[in-house]
């Protein structure tokens, strides 16, 4: 437009050798000797203090690995910026940029960033390495389960593993789409220059990480035998593992809660000019929603969690009834927590795929605004259905009716997202590229995981099937091949904005195939387990249900290569993968405008949008565009975008 | 070294908006990232987060509330061990012998000695943020400041002066259960607001609230409100529903 | 052009006009439809009939039923996203070079009848479930006369059952043909599942409190009764064997037990609605 210079980036900026004050010194590996250093002493003290005690071992454990989450977040540098709040002694400008990743390479990834591409980037590693560890447990499980008395596991080993395998997918799915791709892209989509609270951003991705030895620390202190919903009076009565297990999940409510927090915060305050919430692209929508579930649902698993504590460490009657309590009151709060939960995992995965669709069938997202109706019905029904957990716990019968009613409604807005792919892909001009394979997965696997849910659902078959492998097929189903698989979408969609690389598609394409064919297999041997009348979360089996597992099993590994293939394909690709251009997919939302890699910021100029990101095929220009760095003239203002249909046009392509 | 916004706007005021929302930054506003954001933009979203915040808070109390009262009507083997034990339902001692007495209740004086520092210390930094508003200078703020931590520095002192004094521990049914819960978790928010207070009170000593910043305080007074009617309502329930 | 052919040619461009029908889209996706639905329909007959075990009471037959009837009600639904997804695979799939998007297609923002149509379908097909799963529910809490009162009480790792009255205590369920059980379940320690599958019931064992759940064995046969909440080191051997016996070989068995004679008739008297508690149990 102009022969205007574009301003330095901020990235080749110098900072004085002072910038940054402690961050200059802190980064993993201080956390690490912090944290274990501190664990130390924590241990120390509350052994010499309270090991004589009753409960004695359980306040050491607590106040161990708690000891542990303070000294790795001090070393890491997460309570800097408090603390020099506090003091009244505020990060310079120098500071935030130091802090912000300037001038520090690829080290900057190892340490407290508040850049929310690199927090991102940080996401997409930890969700990928806790797939590896609860992938392996599932694993074991799978092995285990493959003969009818098998000893390979002890029961105790084995209800263990069944736990933490449970725990480690509950985190990994929670942050698999809002850790990477809401922290990385969303920002960029909405036209920000990053989250609304940056040093938070940072926290809360390393709080998390501070959580996870909490988590495998269990296998070191007697194992949590109660499964991931740990119920009482079994996990009150469990070895010292399940205090570290209510820390784990205490500190990473702390996250969840202020990544929700943050998301919130920044799609209502930070969004571009002219970017409405009508112009919204879907995928922040749903992050919105799904953050704004996390954070009524995270609450109550604090609070669950810390009473488990107290019942444990302090003699507290909340779950034990002989002394006064109700174990009724766990399942109550903890499902409180666990239903809306499910959702957290499920919208952003869901909004990934409809955003996709969108890009890959190249035409506008099909009844947009029924869409987020649907997003926010089922965030609202979220919080109703919670007893349908409960049905067969002989807890208020008279309540089963209303709740048979409210999971059932459910259904209702879960089949409008159906209506909105479908519609979006009706008379499309479908490009098979590899996100889109996993959109069609998903709508597969999720009417088979959502239509199974019905079954559940009606309290008299529920009476059959409680407990019994035909659940765990069904949730199966809806994250693993639902939530997970619009994960997996999202990261072969995004991946080349993140990486500055594009995936290898021959290799993805079978991969996918291995991946799909091994989902089936997997689950409806549990399908059939289930119908058969085969329990859950068994070390042991009658004969008659070996075929069922066999077949199981066998999916599994076949599962597993799919998705050894597939990581195989990203850490090949982010190595050597061919450069990415820009805007690979020529999609219309903010992210696919700015160069690859994206600079500090993201946007030299700040855009201003005219339309929302479907313009496919209106004929109208792009509303959605940065505009060229002009610095002594506005840009010019284009014509708002049609919002209804409009002529193709000639050449109909429209970038 | 700063990013140029395309906004160069005649409706600009020195209030640090403009007609529009947008305007030049204020000076001193931190701004992680080198970004320039508007004091407006600032207390937005601080506003918004610290709402968000609060709500989250007010679940968990409300589920701390239900609790109580999902615990206290079950009386589940008779072990609520509170007042309510009748002869009709009575507390037993776990082992199905019915109980002459319940435990001792909590002195209810505490309840009102710590709500009340609760809701003078709400009420001080409500004094500093109106200081700060009408620009009174930074020792009026200063000593609001103060005062409220001291308020806040007495509620943490007595509350866990009152878990040493409690004539009951944790062992002893459902009640003092729940009860010396509601005082932990009175403890952990009021320490949290205590740190606010410190560095509301240390900076405001250091000038930081002049000027165009003193919505900073209000935000504060609004988590300070809110930790006040949430200890209220603890202790309230505590003392009443024995 | 005739008017004849003018109306041809408008139809050859729309879904439901033009050449025959199963070369046109319409036909296309039905047979993608029927076919999804075909499958769908035999796996809800098939999976309940040879998967689950021999159902021994009308709750048992109810879970059959609601299996078979909710997959007949799904299938249609479910085959018809299929039907257009697999169908927009093979029509509207961009077939030319992979590296570039193919041209915008024609866009359609939402299809506001198709949208109230597919709203209305939902709804009505939750109204449909809601009735036959509230009526199901219902018809189970009834309480019959002549009820046999058995407790169970589960705790690490087994189960036991007593028949009030009796003094007959063992770890094996027996129970006499056509005459309605109510089962009182309790637990000593941690919380278990008392779960007979066959019977087509279940509820917790919760310590500290009666959870109640009736059903009447209409068939003869044996079963098990599994655990079906996770309750610690052997879970899963938490398995008891299970019959549905004649009446007389019910009574003979009781004296066989060293039932008191004024038991073999137990008592029929008011019994508590379903899923009272009472106060900790007594035993």
């Amino acid at each position: 437009m102009t022969t205007a210079v574009a301003p330095p980036l901020l990235e080749d900026t110098e900072l004085g050798p002072k910038a940054g004050g402690f961050y200059r010194h802190q980064n993993i590996f201080t956390g690490l000797g912090f944290g274990i250093g501190l664990g130390f002493i924590g241990w120390l003290v509350s052994h010499a203090l309270l090991q004589g005690s009753n409960w004695g071992s359980d306040m050491v454990v607590t106040c161990t690995m708690f000891a542990w989450v303070i000294g790795f977040n001090i070393g890491m540098g997460t309570f800097n910026a408090p603390i020099r709040w506090m003091l009244g002694h505020d990060q310079t400008h120098e500071d935030e940029l130091y802090a912000a990743g300037v001038g520090q390479g690829a080290s900057r990834y190892l340490k407290f960033c508040t850049d929310h591409k690199v927090v991102g980037t940080q996401y997409l590693v930890l969700v990928m390495v806790l797939f590896g560890v609860g992938g392996t447990l599932a694993m074991m499980i799978r092995t285990q389960l493959i003969t009818p008395h098998s000893s390979f596991l002890d029961p105790q080993t084995y209800n263990s593993i069944v736990t933490i395998h449970g725990m480690v997918m509950i985190i990994a799915t929670i942050i698999m789409v809002s850790g990477p791709f809401a922290n990385f892209i969303m920002p960029i989509m909405i036209g920000a220059k990053d989250m609304a609270f940056p040093r938070l951003n940072a926290m809360s991705f390393w709080v998390v990480v501070s959580a996870v030895p909490c988590l495998l620390a269990t296998f070191f202190l007697g194992g949590v035998n109660a499964g991931w919903t740990t119920y009482a009076p079994l996990s009150v009565q469990a070895p010292p593992a399940m205090d570290t297990f209510a820390l784990t999940i205490i500190t990473f409510v702390v996250s969840v809660t202020v990544a929700g927090i943050n998301t919130i915060v920044t799609v209502v305050t930070m969004r571009a000019k002219g970017m409405t919430m009508g112009r919204l692209p879907i995928f922040t929508w749903g992050t919105v929603v799904g953050s704004a579930l996390g954070l009524y649902a995270m609450p109550a698993f604090l609070l669950v969690m810390t009473m488990m504590i107290t019942d444990r460490a302090t003699g507290t009657s909340f779950f034990v009834p002989q002394i006064g309590g109700s174990q009724w009151l766990y399942e109550n709060i903890f499902w409180i927590m666990g239903h809306p939960e499910v959702y957290v995992i499920l919208l952003p995965g869901v909004a990934a795929v409809l955003e996709i669709t969108s890009t890959f069938a190249r035409k506008p997202m099909f009844a947009y605004k029924v869409a987020i109706a649907g997003f926010v019905a089922i965030g609202v029904l979220a919080i109703m259905v919670w007893a349908h957990h409960m049905f067969t716990t002989g807890w208020a019968p008279n309540l089963a009716a209303p709740f048979m009613l409210t999971t059932e409604l459910i259904s209702i807005p879960t089949g409008i997202i159906f209506l909105c792919v479908i519609g979006t892909l009706w008379k499309g001009s479908i490009w098979t590229r590899l996100p889109m394979y996993f959109v069609y997965l998903f709508l597969w696997n999720f009417i088979i995981g959502g239509v199974t849910g019905i079954y559940l659902s009606d309290v008299p078959a529920d009476q059959y099937f409680h407990g019994d492998m035909f659940v765990t097929a069904h949730f199966h189903y809806t994250l693993l091949g639902g939530a997970m698989i619009g994960a997996t979408a999202a990261v072969c969609y995004w991946f080349p904005k993140m990486t500055g690389r594009m995936l290898n598609e021959r290799i993805g394409k079978v991969a996918f195939w291995v991946i799909a064919a091994g989902i089936q297999i997997t689950y409806f041997g549990q399908f059939w387990e289930g119908f058969q009348g085969m329990a859950r979360r068994v070390a042991y089996y009658d004969p008659k249900f070996l075929d069922a597992n066999v077949m199981s099993t066998v999916g599994a590994y076949i599962l597993m290569s799919g998705w050894i293939l597939f990581l195989y394909m990203m850490l090949h690709a982010w190595r050597n993968g061919a450069k990415a251009p820009a805007n690979p997919w020529h999609a219309k939302t903010l992210e696919w405008k700015v160069p690859t890699p994206v600079p500090l910021e993201n946007f030299l100029v700040d855009p201003v949008v005219t339309s929302d990101p479907y313009t496919y095929g209106e004929g109208v220009p792009d509303g959605q565009e940065v505009p060229d760095f002009a610095p002594s003239e506005e840009p010019e203002l284009v014509p708002a975008g049609s919002t209804g249909p409009g002529d193709p046009g000639e050449s109909g392509e429209v970038r | 070294m700063s990013i140029t916004t395309t906004d160069h706007d005649e409706h600009a005021h020195d209030d640090g908006h403009d007609g529009h929302g947008h305007g030049p930054a204020v000076e001193g506003a931190e701004n992680p990232g080198g970004q320039h954001e508007t004091a407006y933009k600032r207390d937005q979203k601080e506003r918004l987060l610290i709402w968000l915040l609060i709500g989250g808070d007010l679940l968990f109390l409300v589920l701390e509330v239900f609790t109580w009262f999902y615990l206290r009507t079950l009386n589940v083997n008779g072990m609520w061990n509170g007042a309510l034990c009748t002869k009709a339902n009575p507390c037993t001692d776990g082992l199905g012998n019915p109980i002459t007495a319940p435990i001792t209740r909590a002195d209810p004086k505490y309840a009102i000695i710590i709500g009340v520092l609760a809701v003078v210390a709400a009420g001080f930094v409500w004094v500093a943020e109106v200081n700060a508003k009408n620009g009174k200078g930074k020792r009026s703020v200063a000593g609001a400041a103060g005062i409220a931590l001291a308020f806040m520095l007495a509620a943490v002192a007595f509350q866990i002066y009152q878990f040493q004094v409690l004539p009951f521990t944790t062992i002893d049914g459902a009640y003092a259960s729940t009860y010396e819960f509601f005082m932990g978790s009175t403890l952990a928010h009021l320490i949290l607001l205590a740190f606010l207070g410190m560095g509301l009170w240390i900076r405001a000593g250091k000038g930081r609230y002049e000027g165009k910043t003193w919505y900073r305080v209000r935000i504060i007074r609004f988590f300070a409100v809110w930790i006040a009617i949430s200890t209220v309502v603890l202790v309230t329930v505590g003392a009443i529903f024995y | 052009m005739s008017f004849e052919d003018e109306v041809d040619a408008i139809e050859a461009d729309t879904i439901l006009g033009g050449e025959p029908f199963f070369s046109r889209a319409g036909g296309k996706i039905f047979i993608i439809w029927l076919v999804f639905t075909v499958i769908g329909v035999l796996i809800g007959f098939y999976a309940p009939h040879h998967l689950l075990p021999t159902l021994l009471s009308p709750e048992g037959g109810d879970v059959w039923a609601t299996i078979v009837f909710f997959t007949v009600l799904a299938a249609p639904v479910a085959a018809f996203v299929y039907a257009l997804a697999f169908y927009s695979l093979i029509a509207w799939r961009h077939k030319g070079n992979q590296d570039e998007p193919p041209p915008d297609a024609a866009p359609q923002r939402g299809n506001g009848p198709m949208t109230v149509l597919w709203l209305g379908v939902s709804t009505l097909l939750v109204v449909v479930l809601l009735f036959w799963g509230i009526t199901v529910w219902s018809a189970q809490q009834i309480s019959h006369p002549n009820t046999l009162q058995v407790n169970v009480t589960g705790q690490q790792w087994i189960w036991s059952y007593s028949y009030p009255g009796t003094g007959v205590s063992t770890h094996t369920l027996d129970l006499p043909l056509n005459r309605p059980v109510q089962f009182n379940v309790t637990s000593e320690d941690v919380t278990h599942g008392f779960w007979p599958a066959a019977l087509g019931v279940q509820v917790d064992a919760n310590p500290g409190v009666v959870t109640v759940i009736r059903s009447t064995p209409n068939k003869l046969g044996n079963f098990t009764v599994q655990c079906s909440q996770l309750c610690g080191l052997y879970h899963a051997f938490m398995n008891t064997k299970a019959a549905v016996v004649t009446p007389q070989q019910f009574a003979s068995w009781l004296q066989s037990q060293g039932a008191t004679p004024s038991a073999a008739n137990t008592e029929a008297g008011t019994t508590p609605t379903a899923g009272t508690t009472t106060a900790m149990a007594s035993s």
